[in-house]
């Protein structure tokens, strides 16, 4: 009984960091609550499993990537049942480029951007940018570059082709890159 | 000739799996003379970097 107390306890040390992590990814605090909940349910389902702290959060973060996907793709689903023919599988550029398929607005150059990831403020903005997305163009896109699952691992847990996938990922990049563009590397900040 | 459409989607798609000979001949030729799809595979290339850091500044905020 200690025993679970204590991993218990040690799960307990890393509950705001999974919660962050979550919240990013689906932008609702209930879901995350509960693939957090989840997360640490199945963790503590498997004892033994309980090593250093840093391998201890790899794991669990691990585990909550798959519950994320798995909560936040029944959400998109339900969602998008109404907003079908919004393109979702339609292969919309936004209107990025014209008739002819040239830019509209060519991109602006961005200098040196690495810089900008040391600044607070830019990751702000980049979380408002994400949440520009559709639910599920921002859930597919984070899979994808957040949390690093492979493009097959993808096609297979949303059950959709490479081609969509491309198409899902360009779209989401498109408006992502022309917000960041916007937003931050042609505003004036120090 | 590749369109700046083409080839943006293209740089896109070359960040998930190797592109056919033929169409990385093309892109590459396109981006040979366009500044701005240049400009947008880089980008796209830092926004791939920075999304790979946010777990970390995650961690920051967290502990």
């Amino acid at each position: 009984m200690a025993e679970q107390d204590d991993q218990a306890q040690a799960l307990q040390a890393h509950r705001a960091y999974l919660l962050r992590y979550a919240q990013f990814q689906l932008r609702d605090a209930a879901l995350a609550e509960d693939a957090v909940q989840d997360t640490l349910i199945a963790a503590l389902a498997q004892p033994g499993r309980f090593e250093g702290r840093s391998q201890l959060r790899t794991w669990l973060t691990g585990i909550l990537k798959h519950k994320i996907v798995d909560l936040g793709r029944s959400r998109s689903r339900g969602a998008s049942a109404h907003a079908a023919g919004e393109g979702e599988d339609g292969d919309s550029a936004l209107g990025a480029f014209n008739a002819q398929g040239k830019w509209v607005e060519a991109p602006a150059d961005w200098g040196m951007p690495d810089a900008a990831l040391e600044s607070s403020q830019f990751w702000r903005v980049y979380q408002e940018c994400c949440q520009r997305l559709s639910e599920r163009d921002a859930l597919v896109f984070s899979t994808r570059e957040v949390m690093g699952l492979s493009s097959e691992e993808i096609c297979k847990k949303f059950g959709i082709s490479t081609t969509n996938l491309h198409v899902i990922l360009f779209r989401a990049r498109l408006s992502l890159r022309s917000c960041m563009s916007e937003n931050w590397f042609k505003t004036n900040h120090e | 000739m590749y369109s700046c459409e083409q080839a943006a989607r293209l740089s896109s798609k070359a960040m998930e799996q190797p592109l056919a000979p033929k169409e990385r001949i093309l892109l590459g030729m396109h981006l040979m003379m366009c500044k701005g799809c240049t400009g947008f595979a880089q980008q796209i290339e830092f926004l791939r970097r920075a999304s790979r850091k946010i777990p970390e500044v995650l961690e920051k905020d967290a502990d």
